[in-house]
């Protein structure tokens, strides 16, 4: 065999492995657009805040994705459903405004495409981060005590700080990140209806 | 080969290959320590700062074992062996030297950003742009130098190594280049950046690693049992097989989701005809071993390339029984696909590596190996460790699969059936640290010198009687 031909075949293959699934993937699931929710005037999905795209930033930066995914499964050989981890499956509609988007694909603690849905309090969030036992004493999700700042604490405790004690007249309060965190987490939801997924 | 040129190259050869073992053994202590923490949940509690938090350590690991270890000392290989079955020295070695120090850069920011500021997130790029730069410069420099090894014409010599090399080394610029403009460049939406990782995860591993791995297989089985490779159509078919599909083999991690699909099923199919190359390839070897037992007991390196040889038909046939529809329904999401990946680089992949710089460095270095025993507690802490972690994420993803799939099981009971398997899991990871450690003992050694012995190769002693029989064999 010449090294031209050689080279122009493995040319080829890796063209067509780039064109058969990232070209014809986007023909198929990049000109998706946001569906308008005649009710509500919003969009579905719903644009995450800016605070919340940065938390998914902090999302992935912490590796909360090594033990979480953020795809639910339709009923067909999977318990998701069941689980409660979201209304419905998650569809490629559903990742437009991600970014970055990102799936997991291990699932030591629960699938958390609809986290916002079942845990509507921020203030629970931001105890899970800071310590899960508290939360759910069975938990195995480890703290997050760095996305927290120690603070003096004043004649009077600030708004957001966490209700835990802190040594030496100090108060715990969430950092940006945190908060970013939380503002994603809070983002994640499946709650809304598709064309291609509708809730039932 | 000009014996000037030879060693000069030789600078980078040997900082890739050492650079390739420090790597190996910091992925494998960050690798243990993340287990232990999943093991022990309470250890995360002691500490304060995020550097070692689980969340980090596994891509850090997963990046030191497959950029820092594999990566560079497949590279580090190729460049002793590309030149010697090609007769072409290498030219510009300050250059090739350049090349290596400047991948070992890109390893150390990298773990660095990703302990420091935390992972992209992204399959197989858990890195920052800087390190993508970093790695393309060096191995445009390296791939550059490799490829004029293969020669202009291919009148002469193996064509099977040779096209594996000239695909693996087209595919990491080409998919790392893609994936990097993709998903970093603001330029594909949602659902797109995802089938982007997984093809991105499919070129690292089946159109990257996995062909240097077999350049290796393929040029020095044949040259080390003195037998040639019997059939070059099944070859041919086999290496087709490999670059036409090798792309496409991820997408068969997805479980329904946000991937079509049809590229899910494209997926499943990838993953049986991959397996089916691999056992085309396994064909072409298994004569070449067939009654050679006592060699291969007696020759450490072939002892380590047949278990490569081996383990790639394993790690093949546990991807394509995982991408099964209805195995993945249960193993999807689970430790199962971490088996996968402890046969795929400690096994397949670890062990060709060390067979290889078992066969090739003292040529460069004109050494043998000093020392007899940690060649054994190499080999078998080796074999037995990745036998254990194998089993145990194989075992231990099955059970979860299936626990997870029974609603009536809380999620905190699913994560303590892991616990005695990743107890098995952590005991593996530390013998093959032990192995290794025996290992990079040796090449210290060898790198500095600090034995007389000069042996081609390194060789058991085929009776272990006498004191004598410690010594390397000569050629």
């Amino acid at each position: 065999m010449k090294p031209t031909r050689a080279l122009a075949i493995v040319l080829v293959a890796l063209l067509f492995t780039w064109i058969g699934q990232v070209a014809v993937g986007y023909l198929q699931v990049g000109k998706l657009e946001p569906v308008l929710n005649e009710e509500t005037s919003l969009t579905n999905p719903p644009a995450p805040s800016g605070l919340a795209q940065t938390g998914a930033r902090v999302f992935a930066s912490e590796g909360c994705l090594e033990c979480h995914s953020l795809s639910v499964r339709g009923p067909a050989g999977s318990a998701d459903l069941t689980r409660g981890w979201g209304p419905r499956r998650s569809v490629p509609r559903d990742y437009l405004f991600r970014e970055p988007a990102l799936i997991g694909f291990a699932r030591i603690g629960p699938d958390l495409s609809d986290v916002g849905e079942r845990i509507k309090e921020p203030n629970d969030l931001m105890m899970h981060l800071l310590n899960p036992k508290k939360l759910r004493s069975t938990s195995t999700c480890p703290p997050h005590p760095w996305l927290f700042e120690l603070k003096l604490a004043g004649p009077k405790n600030e708004n957001d700080s966490m209700p835990v004690t802190a040594a030496d007249w100090k108060q715990v309060v969430p950092s940006y990140k945190a908060k970013a965190l939380v503002a994603y987490l809070q983002s994640l939801n499946l709650g809304y209806p598709l064309p291609e997924a509708p809730l039932k | 080969m000009n014996r000037s040129q030879s060693s000069k190259s030789a600078v980078a050869t040997q900082i890739l290959i050492a650079g390739s073992i420090i790597w190996s053994l910091l992925g494998g202590g960050l690798q243990i320590l993340a287990n232990l923490q999943l093991l022990i949940p309470m250890l995360a509690y002691f500490q304060p700062t995020a550097v070692f938090g689980y969340g980090r350590l596994v891509p850090a690991a997963t990046f030191l074992l497959t950029y820092g270890w594999i990566g560079s000392g497949l590279l580090g290989v190729l460049m002793i062996l590309v030149p010697r079955f090609s007769g072409i020295p290498f030219r510009h070695n300050h250059v090739l030297t350049f090349g290596a120090i400047a991948w070992q850069l890109a390893i150390l920011t990298g773990l660095t950003q990703i302990l420091m500021t935390g992972g992209s997130g992204l399959l197989s790029l858990p890195f920052g742009r800087t390190v993508t730069l970093i790695l393309l410069v060096s191995f445009l420099v390296l791939g550059t130098g490799i490829t004029r090894g293969l020669g202009g014409t291919w009148k002469s010599g193996p064509i099977l190594p040779r096209l594996y090399l000239l695909g693996g080394i087209l595919a990491f610029p080409l998919g790392l280049g893609t994936a990097e403009l993709l998903l970093r460049g603001g330029t594909a939406p949602g659902g797109v950046q995802i089938i982007t990782q997984l093809v991105w995860h499919s070129f690292v591993h089946h159109l990257w690693l996995t062909p240097m791995a077999l350049v290796l297989l393929f040029q020095l089985l044949p040259t080390l049992t003195g037998r040639p490779t019997t059939s070059l159509s099944l070859g041919l078919l086999s290496w087709g097989l490999f670059f036409t599909l090798g792309g496409w083999a991820s997408n068969s991690l997805a479980s329904q989701g946000p991937v079509p699909s049809w590229l899910q099923s494209a997926g499943v199919v990838a993953g049986v005809l991959l397996f089916v190359a691999a056992l085309g390839n396994t064909v072409l070897f298994q004569p070449l071993l067939e009654g050679k037992m006592d060699e291969i007991r007696r020759n450490v390196a072939l002892r380590f390339l047949s278990l490569g040889a081996w383990s790639y038909l394993v790690a093949y046939g546990w991807m394509m029984f995982l991408s099964i529809p209805g195995v993945r329904q249960n193993t999807a999401f689970t430790v199962a696909w971490n088996a996968n990946q402890s046969v795929f680089l400690f096994s397949f992949l670890g062990s060709i590596l060390a067979g290889s710089i078992y066969a090739l460095l003292p040529v460069v270095r004109n050494l043998g190996w000093p020392s007899h025993s940690s060649l054994l507690w190499h080999f078998w802490c080796t074999a037995l460790g990745v036998a254990l972690t194998f089993s145990g994420y194989a075992l231990g993803g099955v059970l979860q699969g299936l626990a997870l799939n029974d609603p009536g099981v809380p999620l905190s009971t699913v994560a303590s059936y892991l616990c005695p398997f990743l107890v098995v899991i952590i005991a593996g990871q530390a013998l093959w640290i032990v192995g290794q450690l025996a290992f990079s003992s040796l090449l210290i050694a060898t790198l500095l010198k600090l034995f007389p012995s000069t042996a081609p190769m390194a060789v058991f002693p085929s009776s272990r009687t006498s004191g004598a029989d410690l010594a390397p064999v000569r050629h």
